[in-house]
C-alpha cells in the first residue's frame, strides 16, 4: 500500500477524468431533451435566442459546477473531521454546523427576508452566518473542556446540535405551512440554478484553496491517525494542526451548506469509500475524495432533476438513497482494506 | 395557613367547606364541558368553522350571527375578523372550540381536522366534515352545509349563481387559443401548482392550460430548466400574505429576469394576484375566475 508519487498522480488524474466525464454526460441529461449539436450553434440562432444553448450554458452548467463545488467541499472536510476527531462516524455536520445553518435559514424565512447580495439570498447568508457561529461556539466550548480534548469537542458538538435542533423544531411548529415547506426543502439539500457567475467562481476558488491547505496538512493528519500522543511524540504540534484543519474544514462546510443546504451523506461516505478503495493516506485521500465527492453530487443532482420530472427531488434524498447501498457494496467488497493508519 | 388560635376542628370544618364549594364549581364546570351541544337559552344555532373557505360559505349563506368561532386565518368577509378564534386550520384548539358551545362544528376532510371532530363527536358535539378540493366538491360542500344549517334555498341560489358565472366565462373564451399558465406558489424552491389541483381546474375554466404536465407531487418543486421547458405564456403568482402583494410584484421583476427568454417574462405577463381570493375554493369562485381570466386576457 505504499503511496508513490506516480500512484498518487495517476489516481488524482483518474478521479479528475471521472469528474469531467460525469459533468459531460450529465450536461446532456435533463427534463428537456437537448441536443449538443443545437447547443453548439451559440447564443442566437436564426435571429432568435437558442434555447438548447441557454438551457445547457445558463441552467445546467452553473448548477453542475455548483454541485461539484458542494460535493468537493463536503467530501474533503469529511476526511478532515474523521481524521482530527479520530471517529469513523464523523461527518462535516457532526459538530453542529447543520443545525446552526438550519436555524439561520429558518430565521431568514420566518423574518420574511427576501433581499439578495451579489445574487446570494438572505437564506444563504444567514445559513453561512449560523454555521460559522455554531462552529465558533462548539470550538470555544470544546477548548474550554481541555486542550486537544477530542471528547469534549465531540460532546459540545452533539449537545449544541441537539439544542439548536430543538429550537428549529419549536420555530417550525409555529411557522406557516409555506415557510415550513421552504425550510424543509432546504434542510433536505437543494441546489438551485439562480446563482451569479461571480458567486460560483468565488466559491470554486475558495474550495480549491481549502483543499490545497488541507492537502498541505495531509502528512500531519497521517501522523494524527496514530493517535494524539503518538503524533506528539513524533514531533507534531497536535493542537495547532487540529485548529488549522478544523478551521479550514468548517469554513468549507459552511460554504457548501450556504450554497446547497444540507446535502447529507456525501461527507460521510465518500471519504470512507475512497479510503476503502485507495487506502488511508491523507495526501491522496483528500484530493481524491474531493474529486469523487464532486462527481457524486453532480450525478446525484442530475438524478434529482430527472427522476420525477418535471418535478424535482431534494438532492440530499438522492445522495442518501444512492449512496447508502453503493457504500454497503464497497464495504463488503473491500472489507480487508478497512484500516485507518498509514502503514 | 392555620392561625395560631385556631383549633384543628375549625380547620377541618373549613376544609370540608372549601372542598364542597370546589366540587360544586367543578361539577358545574364539567356539566358545561361535557354538554357543549346543549342548546343555549334561545335555542339558536351556534356554528364553528374550521377553515377560511368554510367561513366564507357560512357568511354567504347569511349565517353572520350564527357563526361563533373561526380560525385565525379567516379574514373574509371582514365581519369574520370580529368572531372568536379557535386556533388555525392545522392546529385547531379543542378547548377554544368547546368554549364557543357550538351546536355544529364544520371541518374539512384533513387528518388534523378529523382528529378534532372525532374528539368532539365523543363529547356529543355535532360535526360536519366536507371535502372541498375540486370545484364540483365546492358545490357539493355548499349544498351539504346548506342542508345541515337549514339554508338549502340560499345554498342552491349561491350554487346556480356561481355556475352561471362559470358558464359566461366558458362561452366568452370558446374561440381563443389556450394560453399556457405557470402558477407559482413559492419561489424558493420554485414550486408550482400541478395538474391535480383546483387551481388547474380554475386555469382551464378560464381557457388556459397548465404549463406543467402531470407530476407525482400535487404542488411540485421544479427546476429552472423546467420553467424553460414549460414555456409559459403567463406566470401567475398568488401573494403569500394579504399585505405582501406590492412587495412581491416589485421583487418579481428581478426574480423572473433569469427567465427572460420565456414568453411570459419577455412579454411582461407575470402577475401577482390576491392569494386569499384565489388560493381558497370559496363562494368567491366567480371573483377568482374573473381575476385569473383578467390575467389571461390582458394583451
Amino acid at each position: 500500500m505504499d503511496l508513490t508519487p506516480n500512484k498518487l498522480w495517476i489516481r488524482i488524474l483518474a478521479a479528475t477524468a471521472f469528474l469531467f466525464a460525469a459533468i459531460a454526460v450529465c450536461l446532456l441529461i435533463g427534463s428537456v431533451p437537448v441536443s449538443l449539436f443545437d447547443a453548439l450553434r451559440g447564443p442566437t440562432h436564426d435571429g432568435q435566442s437558442n434555447i438548447p444553448y441557454e438551457i445547457i450554458v445558463h441552467y445546467r452548467l452553473p448548477r453542475m459546477v455548483l454541485a461539484a463545488i458542494i460535493g468537493a467541499a463536503l467530501a474533503a472536510s469529511g476526511c478532515v473531521f474523521q481524521a482530527i476527531l479520530r471517529n469513523p462516524l464523523a461527518d462535516p455536520y457532526i459538530l453542529g454546523i447543520s443545525s446552526g445553518a438550519g436555524l439561520g435559514t429558518l430565521a431568514a424565512v420566518l423574518l420574511g427576508w427576501s433581499w439578495t447580495v451579489f445574487g446570494m439570498s438572505a437564506m444563504m447568508l444567514t445559513a453561512f452566518a449560523g454555521a460559522l457561529a455554531t462552529t465558533w461556539l462548539v470550538w470555544g466550548v470544546g477548548r474550554a473542556a481541555g486542550r486537544a480534548n477530542i471528547t469534549g469537542l465531540l460532546l459540545a458538538g452533539v449537545v449544541v446540535n441537539a439544542f439548536l435542533s430543538s429550537v428549529i423544531m419549536f420555530l417550525t411548529s409555529i411557522a406557516r405551512a409555506d415557510q415550513v415547506q421552504t425550510t424543509m426543502f432546504w434542510l433536505m439539500g437543494s441546489i438551485s440554478e439562480m446563482q451569479q457567475v461571480e458567486v460560483i467562481a468565488a466559491s470554486g476558488l475558495l474550495t480549491a484553496a481549502g483543499v490545497g491547505v488541507l492537502l498541505r496538512l495531509g502528512p500531519s493528519l497521517n501522523m494524527l491517525s496514530f493517535g494524539a500522543d503518538e503524533a506528539a511524540a513524533l514531533g507534531l504540534s497536535v493542537s495547532r494542526t487540529c485548529a488549522a484543519a478544523f478551521a479550514v474544514a468548517a469554513l468549507m462546510t459552511s460554504l457548501a451548506v450556504c450554497l446547497g443546504g444540507l446535502v447529507g451523506f456525501v461527507g460521510l461516505i465518500v471519504p470512507h469509500a475512497v479510503r476503502l478503495v485507495a487506502g488511508p493516506d491523507h495526501r491522496q485521500l483528500i484530493p481524491v475524495s474531493a474529486l469523487v465527492g464532486a462527481a457524486f453530487v453532480v450525478i446525484a443532482d442530475t438524478v434529482a432533476r430527472v427522476v420525477v420530472a418535471p418535478a424535482m427531488l431534494p438532492v440530499g434524498v438522492v445522495t442518501a438513497m444512492v449512496g447508502g447501498p453503493f457504500f454497503l457494496i464497497l464495504l463488503v467488497r473491500y472489507m480487508r482494506n478497512l484500516h485507518w493508519q498509514v502503514k | 395557613m392555620l392561625n395560631v388560635g385556631e383549633t384543628t376542628g375549625d380547620a377541618f370544618k373549613r376544609s370540608v367547606w372549601v372542598l364542597a364549594v370546589m366540587s360544586i364549581v367543578l361539577l358545574f364546570g364539567c356539566r358545561e364541558q361535557t354538554n357543549p351541544t346543549e342548546p343555549v337559552a334561545d335555542g339558536a344555532m351556534r356554528i364553528v368553522s374550521m377553515a377560511p373557505n368554510l367561513t366564507e360559505i357560512l357568511f354567504a349563506l347569511g349565517l353572520d350571527d350564527e357563526v361563533v368561532g373561526v380560525t385565525r386565518h379567516c379574514n373574509y368577509p371582514p365581519q369574520a375578523l370580529t368572531k372568536p378564534k379557535i386556533g388555525t386550520f392545522w392546529q385547531p384548539d379543542v378547548e377554544a372550540v368547546l368554549a364557543g358551545r357550538p351546536t355544529l362544528v364544520i371541518a374539512e376532510d384533513f387528518a388534523q381536522q378529523r382528529q378534532l371532530t372525532e374528539q368532539l363527536e365523543r363529547l356529543g358535539c355535532a360535526t360536519l366534515t366536507v371535502k372541498i378540493e375540486t370545484i364540483a366538491q365546492l358545490y357539493d360542500g355548499i349544498l351539504s352545509i346548506g342542508q345541515a344549517v337549514g339554508r338549502i334555498e340560499q345554498a342552491q341560489t349561491l350554487i346556480s349563481r356561481l355556475k352561471a358565472a362559470q358558464d359566461v366565462l366558458q362561452t366568452s373564451i370558446a374561440d381563443q387559443p389556450p394560453l399556457k399558465v405557470l402558477w407559482v406558489i413559492q419561489r424558493q424552491p420554485l414550486r408550482v401548482a400541478g395538474t391535480k389541483t383546483f387551481i388547474n381546474e380554475m386555469i382551464e375554466a378560464v381557457g388556459g392550460v397548465n404549463a406543467i404536465g402531470p407530476t407525482v407531487n400535487v404542488y411540485p418543486p421544479i427546476s429552472a430548466e423546467d420553467v424553460i421547458a414549460a414555456w409559459p405564456d403567463v406566470i401567475i403568482e398568488p401573494a403569500n400574505m394579504p399585505n405582501s402583494r406590492e412587495a412581491q410584484t416589485r421583487s418579481a421583476g428581478e426574480f423572473y429576469a433569469a427567465f427572460r427568454s420565456v414568453p411570459a417574462v419577455r412579454n411582461k405577463r407575470v402577475y401577482v394576484i390576491d392569494g386569499d381570493l384565489v388560493s381558497r375554493l370559496s363562494p368567491r369562485l366567480d371573483q377568482s375566475l374573473a381575476e385569473i381570466a383578467r390575467c389571461l386576457r390582458q394583451d
